[in-house]
C-alpha cells in the first residue's frame, strides 16, 4: 500500500478560494485601518501584542494564503503515479534548494533589522516556488506527449 | 534502458491509453517511457510485461551506457 499524505484532488480548488478570498479582505482591513501593520503595534493599555487586532487580522490572513498554497501544493494530480511523484520530489527538491540559497544570500548581505521581512519571505516562497516548477513540468510532459501523439500520427 | 513497448503494442493492438489503465498509470506516462524520457520501476516495469504476456527483459533492454 502506497501512502503519500497528498489531500484529494478538489482540495486546490479550496485553496485557490482561499488566496482570492484573502485579496478582499485584505482591501477592506486597508481601507478601514490606513498603516504599515506589518509593524508591531504598542499594545494598547492593559492589552496584549497577542491579541491586538493588527496582528490577530495578520495572523488570519496570512493562515488563509498559507493553508492555500499548501493545499494547492499537496492535492493530488487525477492520476497520481510514480512519474508524477518523481517530478512532484524534484520540484520540492530545487524549492528547497532556491530557499536556502536566498536565506544564506539574506543573512550574509542584511543586517538583523531585516529578519522579519526574511522570516516573511521564508513562509511563501518555497511554497510557491514548488506550486511554479511542479505545474511547469507537468504542463511540459502533457506538452511532449500531445506533441508524440502528431509525430505518430504523421 | 530502451524498450519495445510501442512494438507490443501494436502487436496487441492497444492504445497508449488502454495499456496506461491496465497498469494503473496516466498516458503521459506511457508515452515517456516509450520515448525512453522516464524510466519505470521494478514493479510498473512487472505490470506492463504482463500485459503483453512476456518476460521484462523481452520488454526492457540494459544499453551500453547503464552497465
Amino acid at each position: 500500500m502506497r501512502t503519500n499524505y497528498l489531500f484529494p484532488f478538489n482540495s486546490r480548488y479550496v485553496g485557490i478560494g482561499l488566496i482570492l478570498l484573502h485579496i478582499p479582505i485584505k482591501f477592506l482591513w486597508d481601507a478601514l485601518y490606513p498603516g504599515d501593520h506589518h509593524q508591531p503595534q504598542p499594545p494598547s493599555a492593559g492589552g496584549s501584542f497577542l491579541v491586538s487586532p493588527p496582528h490577530l487580522f495578520f495572523i488570519g490572513t496570512t493562515l488563509m494564503v498559507l493553508i492555500g498554497l499548501f493545499l494547492i501544493a499537496f492535492s493530488r494530480e487525477r492520476i497520481e503515479d510514480e512519474q508524477i511523484i518523481q517530478l512532484r520530489l524534484d520540484s520540492l527538491r530545487w524549492a528547497i534548494y532556491l530557499n536556502y540559497a536566498i536565506l544564506l544570500f539574506s543573512l550574509l548581505f542584511t543586517d538583523g533589522g531585516e529578519s522579519d521581512h526574511i522570516l516573511l519571505l521564508n513562509i511563501w516562497l518555497p511554497l510557491l516556488f514548488f506550486i511554479l516548477r511542479f505545474q511547469w513540468v507537468l504542463y511540459r510532459l502533457n506538452r511532449s506527449a500531445a506533441s508524440n501523439d502528431a509525430d505518430t500520427r504523421l | 534502458m530502451k524498450n519495445n513497448i510501442r512494438v507490443e503494442r501494436a502487436i496487441k493492438e492497444i492504445t497508449q491509453a488502454e495499456l496506461a489503465a491496465q497498469v494503473g498509470v496516466s498516458r503521459q506516462t506511457i508515452n515517456s517511457i516509450e520515448s525512453n524520457k522516464y524510466i519505470p520501476s521494478a514493479l510498473l516495469a512487472l505490470k506492463i510485461a504482463r500485459v503483453f504476456g512476456k518476460a521484462v527483459e523481452e520488454i526492457f533492454h540494459l544499453e551500453n551506457s547503464d552497465l
